[in-house]
């Protein structure tokens, strides 16, 4: 709901302050000695358009927020699962970071396996389902691993031990 | 002897058992580099470039073509089975060929996706064949102004995709420009908006904007909704290649409109299939007598694109072989491949070469014809994908996404990159952005700019683009687009307030 009834006002503000600082970032680059055109045209002008709409999309939903927050507060409420969300995001962020200094192999074992985990419905959790999940983490991340290096010819980042 | 004879000749070559067992190895290694998202066509012809070494000049450029054609039709697989684009061309295939596999018709999405890559093929390669050395003079009129005017022209078509929202769709576009801006302006080379990150001064790469949009954002947003139950996709078994010869010869001429869109777009150095494939999608989706179907499973948009992308390989060996002037990414790689076997491409080509040329023309037209047979064999094991559990599934992706992302450039921070274009994704899901005009401003806003600014640099002033008639016919046709997407828009919402 949250979403819905706020959602316009915040992508507007979001895209005007957006378009402001593109064209505060646009403003320090330096003119072209060569041409009238320089590498702060272009940002310059994107600037002032994102300025415009998100301009006229505050207006709009500001002039329209009572009719769009009756509909939102009618709307069914948001079932949305936050807590998996979040978790996936964290779990992603942490793994892009680790791949390099912990390597392909390490780092994908734990990924794969917390992410399966993360996102298996409730009932997908026993213990046979678990064990599951760790004997596909493993075949593929080797799988992987080999077609890609031998295959492919193609060298994930080894970190810590390299095979 | 004539263009038939040879092309007859050179057939009659590359069909003997060695050539065409090479040929349907690199159709297939060319199709799981491009079903796969993060790996790429272009990553597989330089995989196979230096395993034709060792073969002959004719051999070698046959195996780098069944791998180019394998890889561009390769992603429609997962663009339709996964919603994610297994290359930039297929983006456009996800429109309508996901919604049509999560309502039971996979196989039939990819058997009009298979057809018509085809087709779109063997369109590109009898005009090749044909007529490469008059359509190069034709590229070589193209100006940057001209060139300036299709890219701007692309960018109108955010107007139409945003259609029912304008001024949303046009500022979640806004966002693909800005971050099209990061690195490296054109022509001067100053840094932009690089934060004095080193990493960001060679700008956001485009299969990790991608995988980005596509894979990681839909992680998190299934993440939503995941925990309340394993919903299973059913799969309507179809016979032949899932659609009667009424459906096909009633979507002809719209595959022939998307054909020339292609060749015509692969022919222009530097704007590439992605291009193609979203601007014949757009361009059904406006001439439709029926556009509020498209996006929500319309055969008639997997013609439009997969026929066009498919048409700009063939469009793209024009320049390649005649002018000797790489397209892209892949036709470059090509490129790397002449020189490797001791070809020079350009106009002598066909004169020392010419068996080599027409040998490229012949096994352009075999591997079309491979790609359809093996893709068309393996539709029944493609859709075994859709009973893998998405909880599993998505995560699998995810690891190979991060690899190809890796294996693109061998830098972590593309890898890093992927995950704020997810959560860019994510959010535009969450604030009802469209992410398509996001995913087409950034493919062309670079261009856009090196172009105008290009074409500034000969021409002096901007009134001066309007002596170019190709300039000016895209730019009326630009503003044409404009001002009916406002009218549009206007008399929507009138009838909505009525």
């Amino acid at each position: 709901m949250f979403f819905k009834k706020y959602g316009d006002i915040i992508v507007g503000i979001f895209y005007a302050a957006l378009g402001a600082v593109t064209i505060y970032f646009a403003k320090q680059l330096p003119k072209s000695r060569v041409m009238k055109i320089g590498p702060d045209f272009m940002p310059i002008v994107i600037g002032v358009i994102v300025l415009v709409l998100a301009l006229m999309l505050l207006f709009s939903a500001i002039k329209n927020f009572k009719a769009n927050a009756a509909k939102a507060e009618a709307a069914p409420a948001d079932t949305s699962d936050y807590k998996r969300v979040l978790a996936s995001l964290v779990l992603v962020v942490i793994y892009v970071n680790i791949l390099a200094p912990v390597g392909f192999i390490l780092s994908t074992l734990g990924y794969l396996f917390l992410q399966i985990v993360v996102l298996a419905p409730n009932d997908r959790r026993t213990a046979k389902h678990i064990l599951s999940y760790a004997i596909i983490d493993v075949v593929f991340v080797f799988a992987v691993f080999f077609l890609f290096r031998y295959g492919f010819k193609i060298v994930l980042p080894a970190g810590m031990f390299t095979l | 002897m004539g263009a038939l004879g040879q092309l007859g000749a050179a057939a009659l070559r590359v069909c003997e058992p060695t050539s065409l067992l090479l040929m349907i190895a690199g159709v297939a290694i060319g199709i799981i580099f491009g079903s796969i998202p993060g790996l790429s066509a272009s990553m597989a012809v330089a995989l196979m470039l230096p395993l034709t070494f060792s073969m002959s000049s004719s051999l070698g450029m046959n195996v780098l073509v069944a791998v180019y054609i394998g890889g561009i039709s390769g992603g429609l697989i997962s663009a339709i089975l996964l919603n994610m684009p297994g290359t930039a061309s297929s983006i456009a295939t996800t429109f309508d060929g996901y919604p049509m596999a999560q309502k039971g018709e996979a196989m039939k999405a990819l058997g009009v996706g298979i057809v018509f890559s085809f087709l779109g093929s063997i369109f590109s390669f009898v005009i090749l064949t044909f007529f490469a050395p008059w359509l190069a003079d034709v590229a070589l009129k193209f100006a940057a102004p001209d060139n300036f005017g299709i890219c701007f022209f692309a960018l109108t078509m955010v107007a139409v995709l945003s259609s029912g929202n304008m001024v949303k769709g046009l500022l979640a576009g806004m966002l693909g420009l800005i971050f099209a801006l990061v690195g490296l302006a054109p022509i001067d080379g100053t840094a932009r908006f690089t934060f004095g990150i080193s990493e960001m001064r060679g700008g956001f790469n485009t299969l990790t904007t991608l995988i980005g949009i596509f894979a990681v954002a839909d992680i998190l947003v299934s993440a939503e909704t995941i925990g309340q139950g394993i919903k299973t996709v059913p799969v309507k078994k179809v016979r032949g290649f899932g659609f009667s010869v009424g459906e096909f010869f009633k979507w002809i001429p719209g595959a022939i409109r998307a054909a020339i869109i292609g060749t015509g777009i692969g022919i222009l150095p530097g704007i590439g299939g992605s291009t193609s494939g979203m601007l014949s999608y757009v361009t059904a989706k406006n001439m439709s007598s029926h556009p509020e179907t498209f996006g929500q499973g319309e055969p008639e948009g997997i013609v439009a694109t997969e026929c066009a992308n498919n048409a700009t390989i063939g469009g793209a060996m024009i320049p390649l072989l005649v002018l000797g002037i790489p397209g892209d990414g892949v036709t470059a790689m090509m490129l790397g491949g002449f020189l490797i076997h001791g070809l020079s491409a350009g106009p002598l080509l066909f004169v020392k070469n010419a068996d080599v040329v027409y040998g490229i023309f012949a096994a352009c037209m075999i591997c079309a014809l491979i790609m359809l047979i093996v893709e068309w064999t393996c539709i029944k094991a493609f859709v075994q994908i859709l009973k893998v559990p998405k909880h599993v599934l998505l995560p699998l992706i995810l690891v190979l996404c991060a690899v190809g992302a890796y294996a693109t450039n061998n830098r972590i921070f593309d890898v890093q990159s992927i995950v704020v274009f997810g959560v860019i994704g994510y959010l535009y899901h969450k604030f009802k952005l469209p992410t398509t005009p996001f995913v087409l401003c950034f493919l062309i806003g670079r261009m856009t700019e090196e172009y105008l600014r290009r074409g500034l640099m000969r021409f002096k002033t901007f009134g001066a683009f309007f002596n170019r008639p190709i300039f000016c016919a895209f730019f009326a046709i630009a503003v044409a687009v404009i001002l009916w997407s406002l009218y549009k828009e206007i008399r929507a919402k009138k009838a909505a307030v009525k």
